[in-house]
């Protein structure tokens, strides 16, 4: 019984002004989701079965199919919210509010306000803050008002009505509607710092509502020092580019969707700072979805935060290296050595032979002073004695000035190949 | 490329701030937005720790007391104290806490979602509680208010009476809520407590009624029956109905069932429809004299009775339209079937005029027996095809079949008589309007098919159902028969097809599981014709009725088992495709080396593409149910190739599921696929609708509703959904009046297209927003629904209860 009492769905007549006094409004509120599309269940026959054609008949009589194609469940009639339903935060709050006149006088001076109460803040919602002159009997005041939500939690909508009666009553009532805002979207995010200056940002997005939602614009707004390329079609042939995630764009309730985003450093600012260091700020994630027939929510996250990885004093990145080279032929690679501390460097490079990676050239060699934030680019031939993939280490730079030395192992691969065995030879 | 101290980095949780949109209003979104969005320099530095999301309450309320204005002034004042959430319960001390408030408040106010209320019920406790403390702790955002309200203290007697006031107001409400949903005054819930428990009263009590009725002579008068319930068939104990009276005698094949009925000669003996049915079978017994079959029917009479539907020609097709039996009127021009083979009634002669084309018998039979092997071609499964192959060479004699091969049907719930609306009536207009409420049961109608036909015409449906029940069980398949061996006819399997998809257009989907489950998966060899070689000799093929197989594999999806569904479906379209391989490569549709002409080739192969068709429909409808989205859009799409004709209604349903998902771009894809495929057609007027119909729902998913008013509007849509949409529209316009005028002049000026479900619950719910009356305007509409619609009608759209 209680389950049918509460059928009653959006619209809530909260008659809470009747045990002492009979008002002479009424008002009625009702939340604006978008309308659905009625569907409608095809049970059909043959012509031979017994029914015969009448199945078929009363399928084509009824409104809500689609004629000339009954047995297609999704109808195009349009059928009102039919419950309140869940509101997330981003989306639009939008709700009809309709104040009837119940009696049979005339009201005078009608106030309707209509508040909107979160747990920081109270916004007026009411489309005009002027009272109206006066309302016949059977007729009403409507409002559609809409409000973009902007905080989680309970929301509390306050609607209250003062007007004056024929005896010259000034008569007041209100009444609250509580909802809750949730969240939608679970983010998460996840750096990976390239060996250059690039970084790469992994986020996961996870639809954590009831319902599909098509994934409008994921999109990554960099801050002033980055440059970003979306990582998420695959470039196909001409201008349209196909998205990683394929035909369909929609998230199903539950499931988690990864981008990548590709962040470079401006070049004045790669350059004037030398090293990006510290805490550094990435941009911010915009998001933009949509669920039934255009229903449209918004998103941003706070600004991403990066910690740059420490280099320590000496950075050595490389500029240059072949990804594949020939057995026991020398090949060239640039390293670039960048100072990331703050004193003058006076650096002294040394090579160790690998079992497999031998260095050509001196060791020891002294590569002068070296200014906070310059850096110095330094050719390098190697040459590999083993196939398959090597790693190149074995460098090691030494500060005079301090005596204190940096390893730098594993710092690259290459493919090394024989090229007397391969069949174009 | 990952340098190490990152690898142990992991994901970062992130808070989420609403976009920050500049509001008019001087308060301070913003200020939100920075407060959750600015995260402590701690966590960034240890970016593995999960930010704190409920960073909400950390602004102080703004109290809008800048309006002017008397009024304003006075409605401000007293909204002071409604800074409810951030308030602590104990800054009031003896008034009722503000929180209580709020959360009595709640309990009706809430606009939280009703409709599974009872579910929900307990997560909203549990918010309660975890609000409550939530609620409580930003003192500091309440103290402002407190301290600044030295001014307030004075006002407090009167705001102490204000809150008096909602108390009352609030506990009265709680009373409302649970005593009627729409109280119009105190007055008015007594009163409908009253009825309720009135109605309570005369809820129908399961009595045997029909028996107690049964000393009065039996009348075809369509009313004056109480709902009746039908304990179970084993009660029938001497009266005049026929059904019931006939049942221990009938559980027996069905040719030999005529004997009973012959001696027993009364009115509408259930038998009309047993012999009338198997026409095809009696025609094969025309063609081999030596078969035994109880009673020579001619072919003419036989085509009578049978009902039009048996033979799928257009004259035939012609005499099937309800109008012709309802011109033979029940009481007297009954066709009587069964008895002697000369029947010189006017009524007969009239109508065996319509099927000219039966004077051949000969010939007619012999394609018809082409036409039931099309019709009736199936592929059993291998263990199912040996014991029909050695019941056919006669190794086996049926008897000796495992019983747990066979199905065994029977009834399996009591009668489901009764009408919704009626009872409605009775509760919310008294006797004397539901006296006026008139519509046919199974008791009015003639106890065979024409009879159940026209149940099913005026949608009585579950006074259908009851016919069929009873029907069945004259056939010895009633209630509690399940599980005892019977066999099987054309006939009774055709009953057992209406009657299930009866009950799954009623929504009973778990009685149609019930009684379903005895068939098995529709393979057992008892529903073979192979299986009776006596009674349908040289007849092959499934007595099982492709439809009842679409039934069957449909049924599922509605009890939360789409993927059963999917597996049925499955099977049948492979069955399908197979049988259509065959025809293809010159074999007949059960793969035999059987010679058929070119032309029953080409109508068996278009009978098995449409089939095809059909049961793709139902995989992507089901498809769609389990919002699989990417494959329903695939099949939908596969459907075109079949079906070029449907070409444009397909695309638009696509797009429509585009436009579901809030792909509305795709959604336009489709949409100018529908507009380039009527501009090749040459613009017929259905499918200028299509294309408006798609620009109106554009507009809807852009928030146009002004434009898609406007297309909805246009006099070429003339559909009634277009109208109904329509007026939708007006309301998301905020133009509830015209909204309501519109759909109340659609359905006074069409009832008979705009009774719907849906239009009727758009209707109501806008009386509800409109006023307080909205129960007398809910009644006027059950009474206009009480002179139209039948039985079957869901009387839930109307919100009365």
């Amino acid at each position: 019984m209680k389950a049918k009492v509460h059928s009653g769905l959006s619209q809530h007549k909260m008659d809470v002004n009747q045990a002492k006094q009979e008002h002479l409004l009424a008002l009625k509120v009702m939340r604006l989701t978008k309308p659905t599309l009625f569907t409608n269940m095809p049970v059909t026959c043959e012509d031979r079965d017994l029914p015969g054609d009448l199945f078929g008949r009363l399928m084509r009589e009824d409104p809500s199919t689609i004629k000339g194609a009954e047995t297609l469940m999704l109808g195009e009639m349009l059928t009102l919210p039919q419950n309140f339903g869940n509101i997330f935060l981003g989306e639009t709050f939008s709700s009809y509010i309709s104040v009837h006149n119940d009696s049979n006088q005339v009201v005078k001076d009608i106030l309707v306000k209509a508040d909107l109460q979160t747990s920081s803040q109270r916004l007026n919602l009411s489309a005009s803050n002027s009272a109206v002159a006066e309302l016949k009997p059977e007729c009403c005041i409507d409002d559609v008002i809409h409000h973009e939500v902007k905080e989680i939690g309970t929301h509390i909508l306050v609607c209250a009505v003062s007007y004056t009666t024929q005896s010259g009553d000034k008569l007041y009532f209100r009444k609250f509607f509580k909802f809750q805002v949730l969240k939608p979207l679970d983010v998460k995010t996840k750096f990976y710092n390239a060996e250059t200056d690039e970084v790469f940002l992994e986020a996961q997005i996870q639809n954590i509502t009831t319902s599909p939602m098509f994934m409008e614009k994921v999109s990554l707004e960099p801050s002033m020092m980055y440059n970003v390329t979306e990582l998420n079609t695959v470039a196909s042939g001409k201008e349209c580019s196909e998205s990683t995630f394929g035909k369909m764009l929609y998230l199903q309730p539950m499931d988690t969707r990864q981008y990548l985003y590709c962040l470079k450093p401006k070049p004045e600012f790669a350059e004037k700072a030398g090293v990006i260091k510290g805490v550094t700020v990435i941009g911010k994630l915009d998001i933009v979805w949509k669920t039934n027939l255009g229903e449209r929510g918004r998103l941003q996250t706070s600004q991403l935060q990066r910690m740059a990885p420490g280099y320590g004093d000496v950075r050595l990145s490389l500029e240059f290296i072949p990804d594949t080279v020939n057995l026991e032929e020398p090949f060239d690679i640039t390293c670039k050595i960048t100072n990331c501390s703050e004193r003058t460097m006076d650096l002294l490079l040394e090579m160790c032979n690998t079992r497999s990676v031998h260095w050509c050239g001196v060791s020891g060699r002294q590569l002068g002073k070296l200014s906070p934030s310059g850096s110095l680019a330094i050719p390098l031939k190697l040459l590999s004695s083993v196939q398959g993939l090597q790693s190149i280490s074995g460098l090691r730079l030494t500060d005079t000035f301090l005596k204190r030395t940096y390893e730098y192992d594993d710092i690259a691969q290459v493919c090394v190949v024989c090229p007397y065995l391969s069949p174009e030879s | 490329m990952d340098s190490g101290e990152d690898a142990a980095q992991r994901p970062l949780t992130l808070d989420i701030a609403g976009v920050g949109n500049e509001e008019p209003e001087a308060h301070a979104p913003s200020e939100v937005a920075a407060i959750s969005s600015q995260p402590n320099s701690t966590d960034v530095l240890f970016p593995e720790e999960s930010i704190d999301l409920d960073a909400e309450a950390f602004i102080s309320p703004q109290d809008d007391s800048a309006a002017s204005g008397s009024m304003m002034d006075k409605l401000n004042d007293q909204m002071m104290e409604s800074v409810l959430i951030s308030d602590s319960p104990n800054s009031e001390e003896d008034d009722v806490p503000i929180d209580s408030l709020l959360e009595q408040g709640e309990d009706k106010e809430s606009l939280d979602s009703k409709e599974p209320e009872e579910e929900k019920k307990e997560d909203v406790k549990e918010e309660k509680t975890e609000a409550i403390p939530e609620q409580g702790t930003p003192d500091l955002s309440v103290e402002p208010v407190e301290s600044s309200s030295a001014a307030l203290v004075e006002k407090e007697e009167a705001e102490e009476k204000e809150k008096d006031l909602t108390k009352d107001m609030v506990t009265a409400n709680q009373a409302a809520d649970v005593g009627a949903p729409t109280p119009d005054s105190p007055k008015g819930q007594e009163e409908k407590v009253e009825v309720a428990k009135a109605t309570a009263k005369e809820e129908p009590i399961p009595v045997c009624t029909i028996f107690s009725h049964g000393m009065q002579p039996k009348t075809l008068v369509p009313d004056g029956f109480q709902p009746t319930l039908v304990k179970s068939p084993s009660f029938s104990s001497g009266t005049n109905e026929t059904p019931n009276k006939l049942a221990p005698l009938v559980c027996q094949p069905s040719p030999s069932l005529s004997k009973f009925f012959t001696d027993n000669g009364t009115v509408n003996p259930a038998s009309d429809f047993f012999d009338s049915f198997t026409t095809s079978s009696s025609f094969i017994s025309v063609s081999n004299p030596n078969a035994e079959s109880p009673k020579a029917v001619t072919p003419s009479e036989c085509q009578l009775s049978s009902g039009s539907s048996t033979v799928p020609s257009a004259e035939h097709q012609d005499a099937g339209t309800p109008s012709a039996y309802f011109s033979i009127g029940p009481q007297d021009s009954t066709p009587k079937p069964v008895a002697g083979p000369a029947e010189p009634a006017a009524t007969m002669t009239t109508l065996q005029a319509v099927f000219s084309g039966s004077d051949d018998p000969f010939a007619s039979a012999l394609s018809l027996s082409e036409v039931d092997k099309r019709y009736d071609a199936w592929l059993p499964s291998e263990e199912t095809r040996r014991v029909l192959i050695s019941v056919a060479t006669q190794q086996v004699n049926p008897v000796y079949v495992e019983r747990d091969r066979l199905s065994m049907p029977g009834l399996k719930f009591d009668n489901l008589q009764g009408d919704a609306v009626k009872d409605l009536m009775l509760r919310f207009l008294g006797d004397q309007a539901a006296m006026k409420r008139q519509v046919l049961t199974a008791n009015s109608v003639e106890q065979n098919f024409l009879g159940l036909k026209q149940l099913i015409s005026t949608k009585n449906w579950r006074a259908a159902v009851d016919l069929t029940g009873r029907l069945l069980t004259a056939h010895g398949q009633g209630y509690g028969k399940s599980g005892q061996p019977t066999s099987h006819t054309t006939d009774s399997l055709q009953l057992w097809f209406v009657r299930l998809a009866l009950l799954v257009k009623l929504n009973l989907f778990q009685n149609a599981e019930l009684e379903f489950e005895p068939f098995g998966n529709l393979d057992q060899p008892d529903v073979y014709y192979e299986y009776y070689p006596t009674v349908y000799p040289a007849r092959r093929g499934s007595m099982v009725p492709f439809s009842m197989r679409v039934l069957h594999a449909e049924l599922p999806q509605y009890l939360n088992k789409p993927q059963e569904s999917l597996d049925r479906l499955h099977s049948m379209r492979s069955v399908c495709e197979k049988i259509l391989t065959n025809l293809e490569e010159g074999l007949a549709e059960d793969g035999s080396m059987m010679t058929l002409t070119q032309e029953n080739r080409q109508a068996s192969i278009q009978l098995w593409r449409s089939r095809l068709c059909r049961v793709m429909y139902s995989m992507a409808n089901c498809l769609l149910m389990m919002k699989d989205y990417i494959l329903a859009v695939e099949t939908y799409h596969s459907i075109i190739q079949y079906e070029p004709q449907q070409r444009v209604q397909l695309l638009s349903g696509i797009g429509r599921i585009f436009l579901q998902i809030g792909d509305i771009r795709t959604a336009e894809k489709y949409f100018q696929e529908v507009e380039k495929t009527c501009e090749e057609k040459g613009t017929g007027p259905a499918q200028d609708t299509s294309v408006l119909m798609n620009k109106a729902f554009v507009y809807l998913s852009q928030n146009n509703y002004a434009e898609a008013h406007t297309c909805f509007s246009n006099p070429a849509n003339f559909f009634s959904d277009a109208n109904n949409n329509a007026a939708v529209c007006l309301l998301y316009l905020g133009r509830l009046k015209e909204s309501l005028g519109q759909l109340e002049s659609l359905v006074q000026q069409d009832p008979a297209l705009y009774l719907h479900e849906s239009v009727l619950f758009n209707l109501t719910t806008m009386y509800e927003l409109e006023s307080s009356r909205s129960m007398q305007k809910k009644q006027a509409l059950l009474e206009a629904v009480a002179c139209r619609e039948g039985d079957s009608f869901n009387t839930q759209c109307l919100k009365l209860v």
